[in-house]
C-alpha cells in the first residue's frame, strides 16, 4: 500500500460579504478500507493540436472496476483564458476548464464507453493539459492488438 | 467580480519510487477572460437518511440564480462523514428511480456514474449546466450522510 494524501482550500475575502475559507485533506483509500491506493498512471502532460476528442482514460472491456474508488486529476495549462477543454464521461459532458483550471473527482469505472473519461480541446492551434488517476484498478489501458 | 482561489495538493513519499508532489493552484474565471466568478450557491448542507437517488444540482433557475450552461462554473462536493465503508454515488444525469447506467443519449432514464465519494471525501469540477446534466447522488447506507456543496457560477 502506498500513502497518498490530497488536499483543497477555497478561499475568497469578497465572494460574500464575510470571508470564505474551506480546507480538507482526504487519504486515498481503496473502496470500504483505509489501504492506501497503489498504482497511478503517473502525471502526464501532452500538447494537444487538434479538436478532435481523445480519450486519457479509457474503460477496458470486461474490466471490473465499478466498485472501486479512484481518482482523476486534469489540468489546462494554457495560458490563453479564451482557450478551454471540454471534459466527458461518456456522452454526459462534466464541463469546461480554461486555462489554469483543474478538476479532482472520483472515478469508478463500471462499463466500456460509458464511463470512458474524455478531453475535447477547444483550439487545434496547441493547447498543454496534464492528467493523472490514482487507483487500484484490475487494468485501464486496453490490450495490445497483438496480444 | 470576485477572486475565489482553489488550491489542489496532492502528495505521497511512496505511490511511487520518487514519490509525488503536486500542488495546482486557480482562480476561478468566468469563460474566456480574466474576471473572476461572481456567484455562488452559499454552502449548502444535506442530510440524507435514505439511499434514494437524487438531484443534489439540478440545472437551470434556482433559488440562487440561474447558472449559465456550458461555461467556467466550478462545483465542490464533500461527504462530511467519517466512515470508510459508507459513500456516496455521485452521477451525472437523471434522478429517477429507474435510472440505468447508460449513455444519455440512449434515451429514457439515465444517469453515468462518476465515482464515490467515502467519509471526508471531496471532489472539484467544472459544471455543465446544461439539460439532463444534472449532479445526482445515491447515499450506500440509510443511515444518516451529510453532504455540503457549493457551486460557483457565472
Amino acid at each position: 500500500m502506498a500513502t497518498t494524501t490530497a488536499s483543497l482550500t477555497l478561499t475568497s475575502t469578497d465572494l460574500f460579504d464575510d470571508s470564505l475559507s474551506i480546507s480538507n485533506t482526504s487519504t486515498l483509500y481503496k473502496a470500504g478500507t483505509t489501504i492506501g491506493l497503489d498504482q497511478t498512471t503517473g502525471l502526464t502532460k501532452t500538447y494537444v493540436t487538434a479538436t478532435q476528442q481523445f480519450d486519457p482514460f479509457p474503460v477496458v472491456k470486461d474490466a471490473t472496476n465499478a466498485n472501486e474508488n479512484g481518482r482523476v486529476y486534469i489540468a489546462n495549462m494554457s495560458e490563453e483564458e479564451t482557450e478551454y477543454i471540454t471534459v466527458s464521461i461518456g456522452d454526459a459532458v462534466i464541463g469546461r476548464l480554461y486555462a489554469g483550471d483543474f478538476m479532482w473527482m472520483p472515478w469508478s469505472p463500471r462499463a466500456q464507453h460509458v464511463n470512458d473519461i474524455e478531453i475535447t480541446p477547444s483550439v487545434a492551434t496547441g493547447m498543454w493539459i496534464e492528467y493523472m488517476a490514482i487507483h487500484n484498478f484490475a487494468n485501464i489501458y486496453p490490450d495490445s492488438a497483438d496480444s | 467580480m470576485a477572486t475565489i482561489n482553489a488550491t489542489l495538493s496532492v502528495s505521497s513519499g511512496d505511490l511511487s519510487s520518487n514519490g509525488l508532489s503536486l500542488s495546482k493552484t486557480m482562480t476561478m474565471t468566468k469563460a474566456g477572460t480574466a474576471t473572476g466568478l461572481e456567484f455562488s450557491s452559499g454552502l449548502i448542507r444535506r442530510k440524507l437518511t435514505a439511499t434514494t437517488l437524487i438531484d443534489l444540482v439540478t440545472v437551470g433557475a434556482q433559488m440562487y440564480g440561474t447558472p449559465t450552461a456550458s461555461v467556467a462554473n466550478k462545483l465542490y462536493v464533500k461527504n462530511t462523514g467519517s466512515s470508510s465503508t459508507d459513500y456516496i454515488d455521485v452521477a451525472i444525469g437523471d434522478s429517477e428511480t429507474d435510472s440505468g447506467e447508460e449513455l444519455l443519449a440512449t434515451g429514457g432514464n439515465s444517469k453515468i456514474t462518476l465515482g464515490r465519494l467515502y467519509g471526508g471525501e471531496w471532489m472539484l469540477i467544472p459544471f455543465e449546466g446544461s439539460t439532463n446534466n444534472d449532479i445526482i447522488v445515491a447515499p450506500s447506507t440509510a443511515e444518516a450522510t451529510t453532504i455540503e456543496w457549493m457551486l460557483f457560477f457565472e
